[in-house]
C-alpha cells in the first residue's frame, strides 16, 4: 500500500516532480563537475608547470664545484662522476610514475674552431640527450632528454639526435661571435683528440647555453675520453608541496619516527624523491632546485586554495538551492499531509511517506545529475588542459552525502512543521 | 469616482498588491530572495576572481626569480650610475617591479682555490630570489655567504673567519694582490648554480679590488603581461646606452603558459557554475510562482485580462530580483576578497560595477522566470484552474 | 427581456457529455437554484454561465450578448461588468486583508475605491474586521468576505456555487439572510446547491442529471411539475 501511494504520487503531478528532480541534478551535476576538477587540478597544474624544467639535481658524491651559470667551468679530469649506465633506474623507485623526465649533462672546456677560421676558442661544451629512448629495467619504454626538458628553447635549422656522429648545435651568442651558421662545420678539440662536426643547428635558450656548444652525450664522453661518465643529472618530477614533515625529513629523514618515515617516503615530496634517487644511483647526491622546487610547491598549494574555496562557494550555493526547493514543495503539500492526518496516519508513517517520494525523485535527479557533471568536467579537462580529468570514486560518496543530507535538512523541518499544524487547519487551506 | 483619478488609484493599488505580496507571504519570499541572492554571489565573486586573480598568480610566479635580465652592450661593464634610469625604464607603465638586483662577478681565491664571489646588494637580492635558503644569517659588512657546493668543498662553516684575495693580474696594468678578512655569515643552499658562488655586499668586493660602480649583470623581477615587457625591453634600449635587455626567455615562456592555463580554468568554471546556478534561480522563482495557479485562477475568475495578471507577477518578481541581485552582489564581492586574502594575502581590487550588473542579470532571470509559469496558468481556464483543488 | 438565454447548450470533453442540449431562461430579478448530484454537470452549467468556459456548441445570450462564441479577452469582460461569483472555498487571496481582497475586484473592473470597499463590508457585517487576513476570518466570516466581493461592482447576475456547503448552521443562515435581501433589492441570483432547503429558498429549481435538465419546480407557483417527461425545449 505504501509503494501504491508513492508510485501513485510521483506519477500525479510531474511537473513539480520535475522540477524538483531537474534542480537536484543541476546542483549535482555542478558539485560533480566542480569537485572532480578540484580534486584534479593540483595533478593538471603541476603537470603545467614542468614547463619551467627540472626541480631535482643529481651530482656526484664529492664533486668540486661547478660554475655553469656565469661561464666558469673546471676541467672534468679531478671530477667523480655518475655512470650514464645507471640513469635508467630513476624510472624504477617508488615514485617511479612521478618523474616526467630527466636529461644526463657532460661538460668541458673544449677548443673550437670553425673551419676556415685561423684561431681556435675556447668554448664550454655540453654532452647530453637530445630525446633518448630508454628500454628500462621495468620492460617500459620511456624518451628523456633535451627537447622536452628545454621547452622554451628555439632552434634555428634542427635539432641534433642522440645518435648523430659529428653534429652539434652551437648557442646564439657564440655563434654570432664566431660568425657560424646552420651547416657550417666546426672542428673541436680536447686533449690531442678531434671532431669534426657540422652545425645543425643554433639555440637560442635566453640563458648560459648560447655561449655553449651543445652535443649529443656520446660525442662528448668519446672526445674527452670518458665513456659512460656523465656529470650530473637533471630530474623533472611531479612533486607534493612541502609541510612540515617533509622539511624535517629533508633536513635529516633519520630524525623520523618509524611512522613518519614511512608516511614521508610514500608521499611525493621532493626530498623523498631525492633521497629514493640517491638510493638507486650509486654514489650520488640528489637535491631539489630550490628555484623550482619552492615556487611551484608555492603556485600548487594556492591554485589548490583557490580551486577550494571556488568548489565550497559552489557547494554552498548547490545545497541551499536544493535546500530552497525542497522546504518549498513539502510546503505546498500541506493539504495532503492534513488529510492524511485526518484520516489517522501517524506522524511517521507520514514523514515516512513525504520522505521516500523526494528522495525517490532526488536520486533519479542525483543520477542523471552526476553524469552530467561528469561530462561538464571532461569539457573543462579538454579545453583547459588538454587531457581527461582523472576519475575520482571519492566523488560519489561526497556528493551523494551532500544532496541526502540537504534533501533531509530541507524536508524534515518543514514537514514537522506541517505536522504540527491542525488537520482542519491545513484541509480548509489556511 | 472621477476618471482622472483613477489611474493614479489602480496605480497605488498595484503597487500595494505588490508590496503586500513580498511582505505578506515571509517564507516563499525568503526562498525566492535566496535563491537571487546566491545567483548574484556566484556572479559577481567568480568575474571578479576570474579578471583578478591571474594577475595575482603572476606576482606570485615571481617567487621563480627574475624575468627581465640586462647587460653590457658594447661595454665590459654597466656602470653602477645608470641604475636609476633602468629601474626608471622598468618600473614606468602598469607592471608591478617587484625587485632588482645588480651583481658584481669576480674571481676571487679562498685558500689558493679559484672560487667565483658575487658582488650584490643583499637586501636587493631578497626581493628577487625569494627561494634562497639560507642557514645562519645574511652577511653584514664584513661578512660572507657561501654557497654549499663551496663550503663542501673548502670545508668552510658558519662563523669561520676566511681571507679572499684577489689578484689585480688578471687585468691588464695593475699588479697587486689584495686580500681581505670575512667571516661566512652562513650557507646558501639552492641546489642551483648560486650553490657555486660565495656571496657579499658588493661594497665589501668592490673594498677588495678597488673598483667601483662596475656592474656585470642586472636583473629585474618585474610582474606584468608579455606585452609590457617588450615595451620595457624598447624602453631601456631608447633610454640607457650601453646595455642590452632580454627577457629571461624560460620564465617568460612558462609564466604565459601556466597564466593562460589558470585564466581558461577560471573562465571555464565562471561560465559553468553561472550557468547552472542561474537556472537553478530559474527553476526555484518558476516553483515559487507555479503554486499560485490558484491566485491567478481566482483574479481571471475577477475578470482580469492575461496582461494585468503577467504584470503584477512581473512587478513582484523584478522587486525581488532586484533586492536579491543587490544583496548576493555584495556578497559576492565579499566572496572574492575572502579569497583573495585567503590565497595571496593580499586583497582585491573591488569592482564595484559588477553590483549593477548583478542587479540587472538578477532582475532578468527573475523576469523570465517569472513569466513562463505566470503565462502557463494565465492562459487555462480559469474554471480549470479553480477546479483543480 | 431575459437576463440570460441558455439554447441548445453542449459541453463535451471527448466522449465525455457534461452538458446535453441545455435550454433555460433566467428573468431579472429572478432567484434560481439548479441542483444535481454530483456528476450532474452543474459545475459545468456555472463555469459557462459564469464565463468561465464556453460550450462546445449551443448560444448562451447573457445581458443581451452572446458569450458562446467569445474569445478570452471578451469573456474577461464580461466578468467584470455582469458577474459576481461566489465560491464554494472562498478563493481568497491569503495575503491581502478582507478590504484588499475587496478592492482587488475593483482594480479589475474600473478603479480601486477603498471606502466604498469598506462600506460593501459593513454591509455584510464586517466592518469591524476590514484589516484582517483570510486566515484570521472564520469560515463564515470568509464566504462573507466573497460576498462583499461579489457585489462591489454592481454585477447583473449573482452566481454562487455551493455558498454554504462549508459553513456552520449559524453562518449559513447569516449568508442564505443576506441572498434574501439581495433578492429583495432586485439583485438576480443563480445558486447551485445540493441542499434541498437552499435550494427551496428560490424561486425556481431546476434538477440536473446527466448532464440534462431532468425536472423544474416553480417554488412561487407552489406548484410541482410531474416527473420526468419535461419537453427537450424545457418550461420558461
Amino acid at each position: 500500500m505504501f509503494w501504491r501511494m508513492v508510485t501513485r504520487a510521483l506519477l500525479r503531478q510531474r511537473s513539480k516532480r520535475l522540477l524538483i528532480a531537474l534542480t537536484v541534478a543541476l546542483g549535482v551535476s555542478l558539485s560533480t563537475a566542480i569537485l572532480s576538477v578540484m580534486l584534479d587540478v593540483g595533478d593538471k597544474v603541476n603537470a603545467e608547470l614542468k614547463t619551467y624544467g627540472a626541480n631535482i639535481v643529481i651530482r656526484p658524491k664529492g664533486v668540486a664545484a661547478v660554475d655553469d651559470l656565469y661561464g666558469q667551468l673546471e676541467t672534468p679530469a679531478a671530477q667523480a662522476m655518475l655512470a650514464e649506465a645507471d640513469l635508467g633506474k630513476i624510472k624504477t623507485i617508488f615514485w617511479a610514475f612521478n618523474i616526467t623526465d630527466f636529461a644526463p649533462f657532460l661538460e668541458a672546456k673544449v677548443s673550437l674552431r670553425p673551419e676556415g677560421a685561423a684561431e681556435a676558442v675556447p668554448v664550454p661544451a655540453v654532452g647530453t640527450w637530445i630525446a633518448k629512448e630508454l628500454a628500462l629495467p621495468t620492460g617500459e619504454d620511456a624518451i628523456a632528454g633535451m627537447r622536452s626538458m628545454r621547452s622554451w628553447w628555439d632552434v634555428q635549422g634542427a635539432w641534433i639526435a642522440d645518435t648523430d656522429a659529428d653534429t652539434v648545435m652551437v648557442g646564439k651568442t657564440l655563434a654570432a661571435e664566431q660568425g657560424i651558421s646552420v651547416g657550417d662545420r666546426v672542428n673541436l678539440t680536447y686533449s690531442g683528440r678531434s671532431i669534426n662536426a657540422r652545425v645543425a643547428g643554433i639555440v637560442d635558450s635566453g640563458g648560459a647555453e648560447d655561449g655553449q656548444v651543445i652535443v649529443p652525450l656520446t660525442m662528448l664522453q668519446r672526445l674527452i675520453d670518458k665513456p659512460g661518465a656523465v656529470g650530473r643529472v637533471e630530474v623533472s618530477a611531479l612533486t607534493t608541496p612541502d609541510n612540515e614533515l617533509a622539511r624535517r625529513a629533508a633536513k635529516d629523514p633519520s630524525s623520523l619516527s618509524a611512522q613518519d618515515w614511512e608516511t614521508w617516503y610514500c608521499t611525493a615530496y621532493v626530498s623523498a624523491i631525492s633521497y629514493q634517487i640517491e638510493e638507486v644511483i650509486e654514489g650520488s647526491v640528489a637535491k631539489p632546485v630550490r628555484q623550482v622546487a619552492e615556487s611551484e610547491g608555492l603556485i600548487l598549494e594556492k591554485t589548490q586554495l583557490l580551486m577550494l574555496l571556488i568548489t565550497a562557494l559552489s557547494l554552498i550555493g548547490t545545497a541551499l538551492g536544493i535546500a530552497n526547493l525542497i522546504t518549498a514543495s513539502v510546503m505546498e503539500r500541506a493539504p495532503e499531509v492534513g488529510l492524511m492526518k485526518a484520516l489517522g496516519a501517524t506522524d511517521r508513517s507520514v514523514v515516512g511517506l513525504v520522505l521516500t517520494e523526494i528522495v525517490l525523485v532526488g536520486s533519479l535527479g542525483g543520477v542523471l545529475g552526476y553524469l552530467a557533471g561528469l561530462g561538464l568536467a571532461q569539457i573543462i579537462g579538454a579545453s583547459v588542459f588538454g587531457s581527461t580529468i582523472a576519475f575520482t570514486p571519492i566523488v560519489i560518496p561526497i556528493v551523494s552525502v551532500l544532496v541526502l543530507g540537504v534533501i533531509l535538512i530541507g524536508s524534515i523541518p518543514s514537514i514537522r512543521l506541517l505536522l504540527s499544524l491542525r488537520p482542519a487547519e491545513v484541509l480548509h487551506g489556511r | 469616482m472621477a476618471v482622472e483619478n483613477s489611474g493614479a488609484s489602480r496605480r497605488r493599488m498595484y503597487v500595494r498588491m505588490v508590496l503586500r505580496s513580498l511582505s505578506r507571504r515571509r517564507s516563499r519570499v525568503v526562498i525566492a530572495l535566496l535563491a537571487i541572492a546566491i545567483g548574484a554571489t556566484t556572479l559577481t565573486g567568480l568575474i571578479s576572481i576570474y579578471t583578478d586573480i591571474p594577475r595575482q598568480m603572476g606576482r606570485e610566479l615571481r617567487s621563480y626569480g627574475a624575468n627581465l635580465v640586462v647587460i653590457p652592450d658594447g661595454k665590459p661593464v654597466i656602470d653602477a650610475n645608470v641604475l636609476p634610469a633602468l629601474d626608471a625604464a622598468v618600473g614606468d607603465g602598469d607592471g608591478d617591479l617587484v625587485g632588482r638586483a645588480a651583481y658584481r662577478y669576480e674571481t676571487v681565491t679562498i685558500n689558493s682555490q679559484p672560487v667565483s664571489a658575487a658582488g650584490t646588494d643583499l637586501d636587493d637580492v631578497r626581493a628577487v630570489r625569494p627561494y634562497w635558503q639560507v642557514s645562519g644569517a645574511w652577511p653584514q659588512a664584513g661578512e660572507i655567504l657561501v654557497g654549499r657546493d663551496v663550503a663542501d668543498q673548502l670545508g668552510l662553516a658558519t662563523g669561520e673567519s676566511v681571507t679572499l684575495a684577489w689578484s689585480a693580474g688578471k687585468k691588464q696594468g695593475s699588479d697587486s694582490d689584495s686580500t681581505d678578512e670575512f667571516t661566512v655569515s652562513g650557507v646558501l643552499d639552492t641546489g642551483g648554480s648560486e650553490d657555486a658562488l660565495v656571496i657579499l655586499e658588493r661594497a665589501g668586493l668592490e673594498g677588495l679590488t678597488g673598483e667601483v660602480g662596475a656592474i656585470d649583470v642586472v636583473e629585474y623581477s618585474v610582474a606584468t603581461s608579455a606585452d609590457q615587457m617588450s615595451a620595457i625591453v624598447t624602453r631601456i634600449t631608447e633610454s640607457t646606452p650601453g646595455v642590452a635587455a632580454s627577457p629571461v626567455k624560460r620564465l617568460a615562456r612558462s609564466e604565459t603558459t601556466v597564466l593562460a592555463t589558470l585564466s581558461s580554468l577560471l573562465l571555464l568554471v565562471t561560465v559553468i557554475v553561472l550557468a547552472l546556478t542561474m537556472i537553478t534561480v530559474a527553476t526555484t522563482m518558476m516553483a515559487v510562482v507555479a503554486e499560485r495557479r490558484a491566485e491567478i485562477g481566482l483574479r481571471k475568475a475577477l475578470g482580469a485580462e492575461n496582461r494585468s495578471i503577467i504584470g503584477e507577477f512581473l512587478g513582484e518578481g523584478m522587486a525581488l530580483g532586484a533586492l536579491g541581485g543587490l544583496a548576493g552582489g555584495i556578497a559576492g564581492l565579499g566572496f572574492a576578497q575572502v579569497v583573495s586574502l585567503n590565497v595571496f594575502s593580499r586583497g582585491i581590487a573591488t569592482d564595484w560595477t559588477l553590483v549593477p550588473i548583478a542587479v540587472l542579470a538578477s532582475v532578468a532571470v527573475t523576469a523570465v522566470a517569472c513569466i513562463v509559469p505566470v503565462r502557463r496558468a494565465a492562459y487555462i481556464e480559469p474554471a480549470i484552474v479553480l477546479r483543480g483543488e | 427581456m431575459n437576463l440570460l438565454e441558455l439554447r441548445g447548450v453542449t459541453k463535451s470533453y471527448g466522449d465525455v457529455h457534461a452538458l446535453r442540449d441545455v435550454d433555460l431562461c433566467v428573468e431579472p430579478g429572478e432567484w434560481l437554484s439548479i441542483v444535481g448530484p454530483s456528476g450532474s454537470g452543474k459545475s459545468t452549467m456555472m463555469n459557462i454561465v459564469g464565463c468561465m468556459d464556453s460550450p462546445t456548441a449551443g448560444s448562451v445570450v447573457l445581458d443581451g450578448v452572446d458569450i458562446a462564441s467569445m474569445n478570452a479577452s471578451g469573456l474577461a469582460h464580461a466578468r467584470r461588468n455582469t458577474i459576481g461569483l461566489i465560491f464554494q472555498k472562498f478563493h481568497l487571496v491569503a495575503h491581502l486583508s478582507a478590504v484588499e481582497n475587496v478592492m482587488v475586484a475593483q482594480y479589475y473592473h474600473s478603479m480601486p475605491d477603498q471606502a466604498e470597499a469598506l462600506a460593501a463590508l459593513a454591509r455584510v457585517g464586517l466592518g469591524e474586521r476590514a484589516s484582517h487576513l483570510p486566515s484570521q476570518l472564520s469560515g463564515g466570516e470568509q464566504q462573507r468576505v466573497c460576498i462583499a466581493r461579489a457585489l462591489i461592482n454592481y454585477p447583473k447576475l449573482v452566481l454562487a456555487d455551493e455558498p454554504t456547503g462549508n459553513l456552520d448552521e449559524a453562518n449559513e443562515l447569516l449568508v442564505l439572510d443576506f441572498f434574501r435581501q439581495l433578492h429583495a433589492d432586485g439583485t438576480t441570483l443563480i445558486v447551485v446547491t445540493h441542499d434541498p432547503e437552499v435550494a427551496a429558498l428560490g424561486d425556481r429549481q431546476i434538477v440536473l442529471n446527466h448532464g440534462r435538465i431532468v425536472r423544474q419546480i416553480d417554488n412561487r407557483a407552489n406548484a410541482r411539475v410531474p416527473v420526468a417527461l419535461t419537453p427537450p425545449g424545457g418550461l420558461s
